[in-house]
């Protein structure tokens, strides 16, 4: 762990750089080759003529903005969850907001024939906001404040509820659910710049938000009598903190699916090199989520071409493991 | 004071208390199985009367194609269900003592996720959108395979709930995810096939299914009454537990890996339907409120009527369309389930 | 005595007519008795002639009806429900017995069949109940046409309709592939891609029913094509190169969200840019008998397409016609 500010500067920096490696590599690498000069001129003398270029803004540009924004705003989602529910365990997958997300589009889609993209997308983000709200609720102990077991279990009953609904309605039509498989694994190809421009303004000012949320959420940490002796007014960070995970987990599942581990695993990496105060905590897991996602975006193009691994499995591949890793250190009293 | 019965065996090894008024219950829930089993018996594209039943059955008259529907279609079908969703019925009221947490299910500790990702595999690997006689042996298979990595990757000094569940929910999230991969990738009958085997489906459950999981719930329901005094203990907390004298570590294994084997054998031969795990204990406690050995016996009959209905509603709803039992499963499950989580809110 | 179970590939004259000879003198035993029919799960004994018939699948609805029987039962089709349009008039009055892949078991049980016909990928764990409500054959293939022809054929006692359908296809497919080859010369055998779009993604399809089809009618496909497997699905229009080839034959269903998916990767500069839509060969087809409906009756409807589509001369009779 990095420990001075200066350090911990580097160390932002340094991820900064390794984000900004990602993006290229993004950019370089799929089913079509293109060279370094394509991708200059594509940036600085667009030709749409060219293929290559054509590729590189069509194609290229808008998955991986979208690998960006949605790896911040899972992996800060992530961070402030964990800081909400005071669980290191916490994540958009596990407490079944993406099951929420899944069950309003499909919902939407099956018995109101909603299909359209656009429409698809502000359903996905209700939904996460009904299970976050769900979520927090039933997690929550009068008096105590949120109990960490607690929204883990409950977020895995509302997932299970959430699920078997949306399998119902996917069972009863059959050509439905051949279109939804595939927003179901999580991705972010095949979506376009227009579709997602209203969302992506707003994963940037959740992000900008939470970082201004920082030094509140060291606090959150601390039992309520404390926080409340500080004079602090909890329940109104709580309620801005929760505001910015249905917005930021909110959008990043309506715009690319049910993508799991990265708002898990991200802030445990960046609270591994950064320490555990939150002003750090944040950009950092920002940079280190863009840099995951477009990562694992790249990697799902290049394994079995010309067909693409479904980018929540890459994450999935590569997030268990860490997460067993992290869940074996818990809870070591018995 | 209430009054309970107790029956000990031979120096004590064993000991199982009673009390009389859950023996009555026990032995209502038990006629109404019967009764639903019966319902359930006549209803079908064929609706049959009782007498028609009786007749047909005894073979008195040459109803030939009736006998064959009763006897080899519907019969087994309903004799799954009561099995399969007693089998899980126990294994989520075992879970929930193990974790020590009421919203535990099978689904928690990962046995559901094993056994599905193995299930879903087996049905891509073979071509077959029409099940093959590899599936249960694989379910099962998947389902120990991942309850062994869940205890060996939890276990340090002792097997701990919180990281129990924490390392079954990972687990679970992981194969989901390969789950998912292989629905991707699948042709479109094999992949709504494994869908549907994912809600939870009785649809062709035959005789020799029956015979394959009747021995293990039988002796699993055995096995759990014997030990239900341990989970009443523990129920007061591990510390108290053992300075009772009770062997918390092992215990736990035991009632997991019997926790395990009740569902891996019921989500193998009917689908993943972790929900009635979750929901039939909880049923059962708000009908008697202590006691495991009763709460063990109530859980299983629930959540045998709970499945039994379930499947009934799925083939007589939609005809001719025969719709997974888990659907409805969920469909009763919800608003009991959300009511529940409410009231326990209150409760703590 | 001779009895054929699998028509083989050309005949003499000489052959088929001592085979007509034996099959006058099999009529009277067959019309009496029981046949026995190797299938992909074992062997079945027929009572024959069935009376009737339980259809488990698209393909053998098909072929019943080409075989001249109404089923009595039959499974829903997959689009175009209850049954396609092309099969409609010959099946009023059939019940139906639910999906394809979770047949009504009490259904057929009630309808007391004397034959079924299922599909070894979609009803291999029903199998034995299904021989316990009557003999079942099972074609170990949905897109295998020619031996559900062959096993439907003996098991319903109609051997000589299945092989006067079954010649006329391969008169018919000797016929295309002359004439093809005198039209397109040089350009002649053509790689042809197959493809589909759906709501969010598109498909190639590397194997299946109208694969087999244009193979048999000497089409090629383009190397990257030539794998196992049934397909792929691609979510990418980067990936559009792959779908390449001389000749493109594209199907779809009519959905909102589909039409949009294909307008939107129709209008990619990477589709622009393929071989075959520069030279104007992309061309739409029907999805039911291209991919569907999986039967001698589909086949010969993708033939009539062929051959409008290369304008050959199709001289040959209707199959409902010809037998």
């Amino acid at each position: 762990m990095l420990m001075t500010r200066t350090a911990r500067a580097a160390g932002l920096l340094g991820g900064i750089a390794i984000a900004a490696a990602a993006l290229f590599a993004s950019l370089m690498f799929g089913h079509i080759p293109v060279s370094v000069a394509d991708l200059y001129s594509s940036v600085v003398a667009y030709n749409p003529g060219d293929l290559e270029q054509l590729v590189i803004r069509s194609e290229r540009v808008p998955r991986t903005l979208i690998a960006l924004a949605v790896g911040a705003g899972l992996a800060v989602a992530g961070v402030l969850m964990q800081a909400l529910t005071r669980n290191p365990l916490a994540s958009p997958g596990i407490l079944g907001i993406n099951a929420g997300a899944l069950f309003l589009v499909v919902v939407g889609a099956n018995l109101f024939s909603l299909t359209a993209p656009t429409q698809l997308i502000w359903l996905a983000f209700a939904g996460s906001g009904l299970a976050a709200m769900l979520v927090y609720f039933l997690g929550h102990e009068p008096g105590r404040g949120i109990s960490p077991i607690r929204t883990v279990l409950a977020g895995v009953a509302l997932t299970a509820l959430f699920v078997s609904f949306s399998q119902g309605l996917l069972i009863l039509n059959q050509e439905r659910f051949e279109s939804m498989l595939f927003w179901i694994a999580g991705s972010v190809s095949g979506r376009s710049l227009e579709a997602v421009a209203p969302l992506l303004p707003l994963i940037a000012g959740g992000l900008v938000f939470s970082l201004l949320l920082g030094r509140q959420l060291n606090l959150l940490g601390l039992d309520d009598e404390v926080t409340q002796g500080l004079g602090l007014n909890v329940a109104q960070i709580r309620l801005l903190t929760g505001l910015m995970v249905i917005l930021l987990a909110g959008t990043s599942v309506a715009i690319a699916g049910m993508i799991g581990f990265v708002g898990l695993i991200v802030p445990h990496i960046a609270r591994g090199l950064l320490g555990t105060d939150h002003r750090w905590l944040i950009p950092g897991a920002a940079v280190i989520g863009g840099a995951l996602l477009m990562g694992s975006d790249t990697l799902a193009r290049l394994l079995i071409p010309p067909r693409e691994v479904p980018i929540g499995v890459v994450t999935a591949l590569m997030g268990t493991p860490l997460f067993l890793h992290l869940a074996r250190r818990v809870g070591q009293k018995s | 004071m209430s009054k309970t019965l107790v029956l000990r065996g031979s120096a004590d090894r064993w000991s199982v208390r009673i009390q009389p008024a859950v023996l009555w219950i026990g032995l209502g829930l038990a006629s109404l199985l019967c009764l639903s089993a019966l319902v359930s018996l006549s209803l079908g594209t064929y609706p049959t009367t009782v007498p028609q039943i009786i007749q047909a059955l005894s073979g008195s008259e040459d109803l030939s194609g009736i006998r064959l529907i009763l006897l080899e279609i519907r019969l087994p079908r309903i004799l799954m269900a009561i099995l399969a969703g007693g089998a899980l019925g126990l294994a989520g009221l075992l879970l929930q003592g193990l974790v020590q947490n009421p919203l535990a299910s099978p689904d928690v500790v990962g046995i559901t996720s094993g056994a599905s990702a193995a299930a879903v595999f087996t049905l891509w690997i073979t071509g077959s959108a029409g099940g093959t006689p590899l599936l249960v042996p694989a379910a099962i298979t998947g389902a120990l395979l991942v309850t062994v990595l869940l205890v060996m990757l939890s276990w340090r000094g002792g097997v701990s709930p919180t990281r129990l569940v924490l390392i079954g929910v990972g687990l679970a999230a992981g194969l989901s995810a390969v789950t998912t991969l292989i629905l991707v990738v699948s042709p479109d009958a094999t992949a709504m096939s494994a869908y549907i085997w994912l809600t939870g489906s009785l649809y062709a459950a035959r005789w020799s299914d029956v015979f394959g999981l009747a021995p293990v719930v039988i002796g699993g329901l055995a096995v759990a009454i014997a030990v239900a005094r341990h989970l009443d203990l523990h129920a007061l907390g591990s510390d108290l537990a053992l300075s009772l004298g009770s062997n918390v570590n092992r215990q736990r294994l035991v009632h997991l890996l019997l926790a395990v084997v009740l569902a891996g054998g019921a989500v193998a031969y009917a689908g993943a339907l972790g929900f009635i795990g979750l929901l039939a204990p909880h049923m059962a406690r708000r009908i008697i409120r202590t006691g495991h050995v009763g709460l063990t016996v109530i859980s299983a009959l629930l959540g045998g009527l709970i499945l039994v209905w379930a499947d009934l509603a799925g083939r007589v709803l939609f005809i001719p369309r025969d719709l997974p039992a888990g659907l409805f499963v969920a469909g009763v499950g919800a608003p009991f389930f959300v009511f529940l989580l409410y009231r326990l809110r209150r409760q703590s | 005595m001779i009895y054929p179970t699998r028509p083989s590939g050309h005949r003499s004259p000489v052959v088929l007519f001592f085979l007509g000879i034996t099959f006058l003198c099999l009529i009277p035993a067959v019309v009496a008795g029981t046949v026995t029919v190797d299938h992909a799960l074992g062997v079945a004994t027929v009572e024959t002639p069935p009376e009737r018939v339980v259809s488990l699948y698209q393909g053998a609805t098909d072929t019943a009806v080409a075989l001249g029987i109404k089923p009595v039962g039959m499974v829903e089709s997959w689009t175009e429900k209850p049954m396609y349009r092309y099969l409609r008039p010959y099946l009023s009055d059939v019940r139906m017995l639910g999906l394809e892949t979770q047949p009504d078991l009490e259904g057929i049980a009630l309808l007391n069949p004397d034959l079924i016909v299922a599909a070894r990928n979609r009803h291999l764990a029903i199998f034995p109940l299904l021989e316990q409500i009557a003999p079942t054959v099972v074609i170990e293939d949905v897109y295998d046409f020619k031996t559900l022809l062959s096993v439907m054929a003996r098991a319903t006692g109609k051997q000589a309709q299945g092989r006067c359908l079954l010649e006329h296809w391969q008169a018919r497919a000797r016929d295309f592939r002359s004439r093809i080859r005198k039209n397109l010369g040089d350009a002649w055998p053509t790689e042809v891609a197959i493809l589909s779009f759906r709501a969010d993604h598109a498909r190639i399809y590397y194997g299946g029913f109208a694969r087999s089809v244009l193979e048999e009618l000497g089409f090629l496909a383009p190397e990257p094509h030539r794998q196992e497997g049934w397909g792929i699905k691609l979510t990418s229009q980067e990936s559009i190169p792959a779908m390449d080839a001389e000749t493109i034959f594209l199907f779809m269903q009519d959905d909102p969200a589909v039409q949009r998916t294909y307008r939107s990767w129709t209008a990619h500069p990477l589709w622009q840019n393929l071989k075959a839509v520069t030279a104007g060969e992309v061309y739409p087809v029907n999805p039911v008998t291209w991919n569907m409906g999986a039967g001698i009756l589909a086949a010969n409807l993708m033939l009539d397409d062929l051959y409008r589509h290369y304008r050959l001369p199709d001289t040959l009779p209707e199959v409902l016609d010809a037998c």
